[in-house]
């Protein structure tokens, strides 16, 4: 197997005793792959993702990145190595300037001036940022909220990128510019989303939740295309491939 | 104040660490005038109206931003004229009695002090503030605290800002909150700000946050900086020399 996946073995988790949000959830994402998590609203996309960097504790069943189970201790670990988009960009970041939240992990980190200075140059550079770099958080857009917050996980050079619903509220042009610059990474990334149409263009895989049980898993064009398997489980064809304009 | 402090100007750039001790010295030595030192206070004012001027701040919008405070500042000192009665000096028939006087002097500390903590932060921003307390060895956990409620004053004001346009919006015949749904709005806005604050901590965390904010300095202290400390305090000293 290769050095960077993340594996789950019948993972089960409920926020209540008795009533699971997720069941039995067994997959491998590897290197470069690129997965999409697909869902009706409260099919668990959201905690599963969170499982994987340890905000939930209490899971039954199996979590490991990087062969590392996903316990108290190892957090610090497998949290340097996995960087989690937010849906919201407003939790996201908390610092004045872009600049500041960018640096904020690779300081934590305890990296000299020098390289933080470097990591987060870079940053904003493949998130075609730079000209934000001293620009107030509160002064931004919903669209360059969201970049800034991919920059501050990648100042962290994390091997995984979990990304929650990352268009959402993003107009067609930042959306368009989201996915280019989601397609240039070559991270194991994990996105979930509502936005089919960008798992479409942005996911070689896709794994379709539904009330916390994966009933699919396959090739993203595959899964996207089954209009039957798709409404069955309270979602509809990516207007793509309906013929329609994307929004 | 983030805007103010991210400018570029020449106090913006002197080191955050000599215009911490600058701040703190003129704060020390202001609140240890004789409360019937008026000329004492009067010369102490050089320092934030120089400051003023020299960095560009506007003093209304100043007052604008401290309109809460300054109030509570004021009152300090307002029954002195009731309890301390003796005459000072007399213009006819008008006596000015020791009250009156030390009632100014306690109002003009208070402003002093407001007015040169808000000269600090408007020209160095929290974090370059709390970086420097650290360099004072002040205890991390009280940079963090610092740094931590800053941000949570921020997620409070901008959820109570929420969830005023959305009453307003749907109240529209009503001038302001009416007083029967103040309970639910004020719980409804403990529980919002308290879940944001929430996912902001676990932001922090999944960026390696564990209890103490890291900031390497944008300058390091040069002789310029050590100037500007070293003239402001012999300026300050003078002050409390000559006019004590």
């Amino acid at each position: 197997m290769s050095h960077i996946h993340i594996t789950l073995k019948d993972v089960s988790f409920g926020y209540e005793k008795n009533k699971n949000i997720l069941t039995n959830i067994s997959f491998t994402a590897r290197e470069q792959e690129s997965v999409g998590l697909i869902g009706a609203n409260g099919a668990g996309k959201s905690t599963l993702l969170k499982l994987l960097v340890g905000l939930l504790p209490g899971y039954q069943g199996s979590v490991e990145i990087m062969d590392t189970a996903v316990k108290k201790e190892t957090l610090p670990w497998i949290r340097e190595r996995t960087g989690y988009v937010f849906q919201d960009s407003d939790s996201q970041l908390f610092m004045s300037t872009a600049y500041e939240d960018i640096a904020f992990a690779p300081r934590n980190y305890g990296l000299p001036a020098d390289e933080v200075e470097r990591r987060t140059a870079r940053a904003l550079d493949l998130t075609r940022i730079t000209h934000l770099r001293d620009k107030q958080i509160y002064k931004m857009s919903g669209g360059e909220k969201k970049l800034v917050s991919i920059a501050t996980i990648l100042s962290m050079s994390p091997d995984i990128i979990l990304m929650d619903e990352p268009s959402i509220a993003l107009d067609p042009k930042n959306r368009r510019n989201l996915i280019q610059i989601l397609n240039q990474f070559t991270h194991l990334k994990i996105i979930a989303s509502h936005d089919l149409d960008l798992i479409l263009d942005t996911c070689q895989r896709t794994i379709l939740l539904s009330r916390g049980n994966i009933v699919a898993d396959g090739p993203t064009a595959e899964i996207l295309k089954n209009q039957k398997l798709l409404e069955q489980h309270d979602l509809e064809l990516p207007l793509s491939l309906l013929g329609r304009p994307q929004t | 104040m983030d805007e103010l402090a991210a400018r570029d100007t020449w106090l913006n750039r002197v080191h955050p660490l000599a215009k911490l001790l600058v701040t703190l010295a003129c704060i020390s030595v202001t609140v240890s005038f004789s409360k019937y030192n008026l000329v004492g206070l009067l010369v102490m004012a050089v320092y934030p109206a120089s400051l003023f001027i020299l960095n560009e701040l506007s003093f209304p919008d100043a007052l604008r931003r401290l309109r809460v405070v300054l109030p509570l500042v004021c009152m300090v000192g307002l029954f002195n004229p009731f309890f301390d009665r003796e005459p000072a000096a007399s213009f006819g028939s008008f006596t000015v009695t020791y009250g009156m006087i030390s009632m100014v002097t306690l109002m003009m500390k208070g402003i002093l002090a407001v007015l040169s903590s808000y000269l600090l932060v408007a020209s160095t921003g929290i974090e370059s503030l709390c970086y420097a307390l650290r360099r004072l060895h002040v205890p991390a956990i009280l940079g963090t605290q610092i740094l931590l409620t800053c941000r949570y004053i921020s997620l409070l004001l901008a959820e109570a800002d929420r969830i005023v346009q959305a009453y307003s919006l749907r109240a529209p015949r009503q001038k302001g909150v009416h007083f029967k749904v103040w309970g639910s709005l004020a719980g409804q806005l403990l529980l919002r700000s308290m879940d944001r604050a929430n996912e902001v901590y676990e932001s922090m965390s999944l960026r390696g946050f564990t209890g103490e904010f890291y900031d390497h300095p944008k300058n390091a202290f040069q002789w310029k900086d050590a100037w500007y400390l070293i003239l402001w305090l012999l300026l300050i000293a003078a002050a409390r020399y000559f006019w004590r």
